[in-house]
């Protein structure tokens, strides 16, 4: 449980830190939640860890053409508790707030989080169904891409070397759309052996908008947009939102490991996209 | 672990499939990580391979083993690696049809996994083995287009 | 000389706080990790990563030439230290050598193979990856059942049938019992494997004093003295030069009621570098290395008539010894066998043991020890019958216990239960949870589909082990109370608490007995050097028979305060109370503080008496106690989940008389916890290959705070006669009451499927899969 030897570097800005991390040996640490654990079973030993927790401005959330942009270094205790994000964005604060244990939440960071990429991880259920963005900032460039894009396959995302989330960006609700995160936690680490969230609005005893992300059932998580599409323009009554859930696990290599086969995830994914939807819809005005 | 499933290589035929799965060169580019395959035998290489899953690295040493050539229909293929976080020790059955032009593989095989990558990777090693295969496949897909 | 006596009330049965609180929770205590010493090395181990291999070959000169490490030492090195003990004596056991590091072979993962010793811990560490170690696998068991079949792979060559003993026991009459049954009811149990999970992992440091030629070694253990007696034998030294300083000690739960290997390889290295030396376990190790418990595959039989009463049992016992015997490793299951009939009447018992070897960490004491597994088992059987017979599973437990007239109650295992009133908690039980009203409540719920279950458990255990006949270290506990020159008190007890808070109830004794102040008494343990030989903390003793020992070196003590008072006060006719000698016939009296201080500055003596206040008793029970009581658990599954919720747990426990409520209370609230942890989420899961593939907590569930429910619990108090304080013990009682309690619940919530019997860990996909099929295994 001790790590091999590195070099430690934080940095003020992010210039700086982005030429530090053009070295293949460096490795960007936020919150160390799954770094630090990997360093010391020695599964992960970089030559340098450039420490971002002294970047002024990647701790910051703000409000800005209908949209949350909420910086990579936002702990995910930070996103629970608030009020902007409870506000405007609820499911993504009701997500975080299901992550890990408290110790995990006030370290963990939502940047670190998304560029990590565990299949198991909380918020990629909720960054799916608000259609997320992330910004990326690499030497010299920057570019926003959506969440979609950013995640390749478990643990693997479309970052280049050297290349860093700086800003997660989420649109801002409205007070009468319904979202609800529900989750099967996986009793020892607290990850999610499938977690659903969803997102939906009701006018005239119709629902539209919907968008339904799942996280915990494949090698990353995805939006379901089989189940949307099945979902919206219905009434919403039980046996709609059964039949659209159906599919959520439709096409999709199920993850397996000792706490749940892949046939029970699958079966979970449904029990929970149903969960999530009717939540949801209890939510919506 | 019992590792079965299938792979479709849309542009390739079972021949040029088999003969490009059992050349050396060929494989140490499609296994990730492989840093060069060393003939040791007939059909028997010795492998350095450096795997680098997000945030997770590890440096194996071992041996490929390709047995039963019934070309272009199947063959088995053995894989042994050690390193400092752990051992993997598999062998499984490969089988090669047509399909519209197109090669089906299906492979069915059973891996054992040792040291640290076992005790504590538990809840990635399903994910991360179906991951390998899929860029496995995804580069020999990208081999038979040359 | 005052001649008012200060009355003071009893603080034996309040709840007093913990005296060892303030410490803990400040942050001030000292563990081992927290010693540091002048010229101090770290040891780290290197492991095998194989369940069972050859080793053809270890090299260790880039390891020991690297920067900073001191030596690295290898099973060819320690071949004169050990064996690592085995205490425990069967007849036919078969006993492998256990040495301290591997020498040809490895037989589980986690297996010490070399070590490092080095200037840090960090350097320790990169070292450990210099060596290598060329393995040669061999094929592994690691199923006990697998184990015992024809051709399976031998854990030890020279055995090939993996048997490392069998045991049997007759009671009364079983075969006629069965024959004149009218019902007879089987079942295969499964008591899994967990990992004790220790928030403190262990800890050794060993420091070799050159010029004294003594040896000081601090371990994380709950038996000090024994320690010292079994590593001195390791390392060949006297015991006499070895002392063992066991400082704060961050949980054992009997996982370090034990000598390992680490101990007696700590104590040869200091004495070969001549340095201090320090070696902390990992979390990893801890998991791979630190014994297990439970394991055991069980089938039992229990032969009934139809009106209930239970006649007869038949067990065979499958115990997963692992590889090696540890320090109890082979005895721990006899408790099971003592334990087989539960608390009922029946004395017809036909029992076998089968203890196997397999590739895996050895097994031995976890909180229970043998008693959660033979009650897991008897209370299921019992909820089995009920069933056959459509009884009610409370019906049918009242209708079998012994009534409160027929005790001391010898059983067909040989023990003689020293007291009890089993009805009683359970009528409490069932009163407290509202059982007419929740069965009503059932009903409702299985009408609307809903599978809400009711289980009930009623468990008796062996506590305050014991006799010296019991244990093969001796089963007696030793006290020594000082009242010092001023009046204040030292009360030194062979015991070892590491959590159980004895200095605050041992202190209630004192304080009692002596008439002092609460705080006036401090209670020191786990020394050695300064604290007289004794047994230590596990089986439920502490109290039973280290605060008996207590008890009883106080009234040494209070006759010669009355001497000295009597020499004070001019008069032979003195009590002793409140705190002070006190004449009968003026009423006069003297403080303890002037006693005291009299009887040491001795410038005059009464009749035959020595100068100072000190009295040691060495006390051996005559008989063990047995807690009792009865939990009650609701719980309600989720159909479209299988996930278990636990709506209402009751706990009524009879532990005899209580000397601290908050104390016992505590005891409830972590034992049911560690209960719920075997019957809905641990277990220690290796593959076949004899990989632990629960290899750390991400993976290993512990139940957290949050998973824990509000826990209804209160008493009975029936004295136990075994002892003048009428205590029994409680340290495991929460563990054994609830697995069987939450299992009953569980598989009375999904009967209306026909479900009968469910093996732990009740996870949610179990009990999915077992919905989805109707009920069907």
């Amino acid at each position: 449980m001790i790590p091999q030897n590195f070099d430690y570097a934080a940095p003020s800005t992010i210039e700086e830190a982005l030429e530090l991390l053009a070295d293949p040996e460096a490795k960007a640490l936020a919150g160390g939640m799954s770094l630090i654990p990997l360093m010391k079973l020695r599964l992960a030993a970089p030559g340098r860890l450039v420490d971002l927790r002294r970047i002024a401005g990647l701790r910051e959330i703000r409000q800005d053409d209908g949209a949350l942009r909420i910086g990579a270094l936002v702990t995910h205790s930070e996103i629970e508790s608030s009020p902007l994000v409870r506000s405007r964005c609820p499911l993504l604060a009701e997500t975080a707030s299901h992550i890990g244990d408290l110790q995990v939440r006030n370290a963990g960071t939502i940047g670190g989080s998304i560029a990590h990429n565990d299949p198991a991880a909380d918020y990629p259920a909720a960054l799916f169904a608000l259609e997320a963005k992330v910004k990326v900032a690499g030497k010299g460039t920057e570019r926003t891409l959506p969440l979609e894009e950013l995640v390749v396959d478990a643990m693997v995302t479309a970052l280049e070397p050297g290349e860093l989330i700086t800003e997660v960006i989420v649109p801002v609700e409205a007070a009468s759309t319904g979202t609800s995160y529900q989750k099967m936690r996986q009793p020892a680490s607290g990850f999610a052996i499938v977690g659903v969230a969803a997102r939906l609005e009701k006018s005239n005893g119709r629902i539209g908008s919907v968008r339904v992300g799942v996280t915990g059932l494949g090698p990353s998580g995805f939006r379901a947009r089989r189940v949307e599409e099945l979902l919206d323009g219905t009434a919403g009554s039980d046996g709609e939102i059964r039949e659209a859930a159906a599919v959520v696990a439709e096409g999709v290599e199920a993850n397996a490991d000792l706490h749940a086969s892949a046939d029970y995830r699958r079966h979970l994914a449904q029990v929970f996209t149903v969960r999530a939807i009717r939540a949801a819809l209890a939510r919506a005005s | 672990m019992r590792i079965t499933g299938s792979a479709r290589i849309a542009a390739a035929a079972p021949e040029q499939i088999f003969r490009l799965l059992l050349d050396p060169a060929v494989l140490s580019k499609c296994l990730p990580g492989c840093e060069g395959l060393e003939r040791t035998g007939e059909d028997e290489y010795r492998m350095r391979m450096k795997a680098v899953i997000g945030a997770v690295s590890g440096a194996f040493d071992g041996t490929v083993r390709l047995s039963d050539q019934k070309a272009p229909q199947s063959f088995r293929m053995a894989v042994e690696g050690s390193g400092r976080i752990g051992f993997v020790k598999g062998e499984g059955l490969l089988k090669l049809a047509g399909q519209d032009g197109g090669t089906e593989i299906a492979y069915d095989g059973e891996v054992q996994v040792g040291g640290m990558i076992a005790s504590v990777g538990q809840r990635l090693l399903d994910a991360t083995a179906r991951m390998i295969i899929r860029r496995f496949f995804t580069r020999l897909s990208e081999e038979a287009g040359q | 000389m005052a001649t008012t006596v200060t009355k003071t009330e009893p603080i034996v049965g309040k709840g007093v706080r913990r005296k060892e609180d303030p410490r803990l929770i400040t942050g001030t205590a000292t563990y081992v990790d927290d010693i540091e010493m002048p010229g101090m090395r770290y040891a780290a181990i290197l492991r095998s990563p194989h369940a069972a291999a050859k080793i053809l070959r270890i090299e260790t000169s880039a390891a020991a030439a690297h920067p900073g490490v001191v030596a690295v030492f290898t099973g060819d090195d320690t071949r004169d230290v050990g064996p690592v003990p085995c205490a425990a004596s069967l007849p036919g056991l078969r006993a492998p050598e256990h040495k301290v590091l591997a020498t040809d072979r490895v037989y589980y993962v986690g297996h010490p193979v070399a070590v490092v010793v080095a200037a840090d811990r960090y350097v320790a560490q990169d070292a450990l990856d210099l060596i290598e170690v060329e393995y040669e696998p061999q094929p592994a068991v690691a199923d006990p059942e697998k184990a015992l079949e024809p051709g399976a792979p031998a854990v030890h060559p020279e055995w090939p049938d993996n048997r490392a003993f069998t045991y049997q026991h007759e009671g009364g009459d079983a075969a006629k019992a069965f024959a004149e049954a009218d019902v007879v009811v089987k079942q295969r149990i499964v008591s899994q494997r967990l990992i004790p999970t220790a928030m403190e992992t262990r800890g050794v440091v060993a420091a070799w004093d050159a010029g004294m030629r003594t040896l000081t070694l601090h371990s994380s253990t709950q038996i000090p003295h024994l320690m010292r007696s079994l590593v001195a034998a390791m390392v060949g030294m006297p015991e006499n030069r070895l002392r063992v300083v066991t400082p704060e000690v961050g949980g054992g739960f009997g996982s370090k009621l034990n000598v390992y290997a680490e101990e007696a390889l700590l104590a040869w290295i200091s004495m070969r570098i001549g340095k201090p030396v320090k070696w902390i376990e990992s979390r990893r190790e801890n998991y791979q290395a630190t014994i297990h418990g439970r394991g055991h595959v069980d089938y039992y039989e229990l032969a009934a008539r139809k009106d209930g009463t239970i006649l007869g049992l038949k067990a065979k016992i499958i115990q997963d010894c692992g590889a090696y015997h540890q320090l109890l490793t082979p005895a721990i299951p006899t408790l099971s066998l003592l334990m087989a009939p539960g608390i009922y009447r029946f004395r017809n018992v036909s029992a076998e043991i089968i203890g196997v070897f397999t590739n895996c960490v050895p097994t031995d004491a976890y909180r229970g020890a043998g008693r959660p597994e033979a009650t897991h088992c008897i209370e299921r059987m019992v909820d089995l019958l009920a069933a056959e017979l459509k009884m009610d599973p409370a019906e049918i437990r009242l209708k079998n216990f012994p009534g409160p007239d027929e005790f001391p109650f010898e059983t067909g295992t040989g023990l003689s239960y020293d007291s009890g009133d089993y009805a009683a908690p359970l009528k409490k039980a069932m009163e407290i949870a509202g059982y007419e009203g929740l069965r009503e409540e059932q009903r409702r719920a299985r009408n609307e589909g809903r599978f809400l279950g009711i289980g009930i458990s009623t468990y008796g255990e062996i506590c305050a082990l014991g006799p010296s006949s019991a244990l093969p270290a001796g089963g007696w506990e030793s006290a020594t109370v000082r009242v010092e020159p001023s009046g204040k008190v030292t009360v030194a007890t062979g015991t070892s608490p590491h959590g159980q808070g004895e200095e605050t109830s041992f202190a209630q004794i004192v304080a009692d007995e002596l008439g002092v102040d609460l705080d006036d008494v401090e209670v020191i343990h786990g020394d050695t050097g300064i604290v007289q030989y004794g047994i230590g903390t596990f089986g439920s003793r502490t109290l039973a028979v280290g605060g008996t020992a207590i008890h009883y070196a106080c009234q040494d003590l209070k006759t010669k305060i009355k001497q000295w008072g009597a020499m004070l006060l001019e008069s032979d006719d003195v009590r002793f109370e409140g705190g002070a000698c006190v004449c009968n016939k003026t009423g006069k009296s003297v403080p303890l503080a002037e006693i005291a201080a009299a009887a040491y500055r001795a410038l005059k003596l009464p009749p035959g008496a020595e100068p100072g206040l000190v009295a040691t008793r060495f006390w051996e029970p005559s008989n063990f106690t047995f807690p009792f009581g009865a939990h009650i658990a609701v719980t309600e599954v989720d159909p479209e989940t299988g996930q278990v919720e636990i709506k209402r747990y009751v706990a009524v426990d009879d532990c005899g008389r209580i000397i601290n409520p908050l104390l016992v209370a505590g005891q409830i609230h972590g034992g049911v916890a560690q209960g719920l942890g075997q019957a809905l989420y641990e277990e220690a899961v290796y593959d076949e290959n004899g990989q632990l593939v629960t290899g750390e907590l991400m993976d290993y569930a512990v139940p957290k705070a949050t998973m824990v429910p509000h826990i209804e619990s209160s008493h009975t108090e029936t004295p136990s006669p075994v002892n003048p304080l009428g205590v029994k013990g409680v340290g495991e009682a929460g563990t054994i009451g609830c697995s069987p309690a939450v299992v009953n619940s569980v598989v009375d919530a999904l009967s209306p499927l026909g479900v009968k019997h469910i093996d732990m860990p009740l996870t949610p996909e179990k009990l999915w899969r077992l919905i989805a099929k109707g009920g069907q295994a």
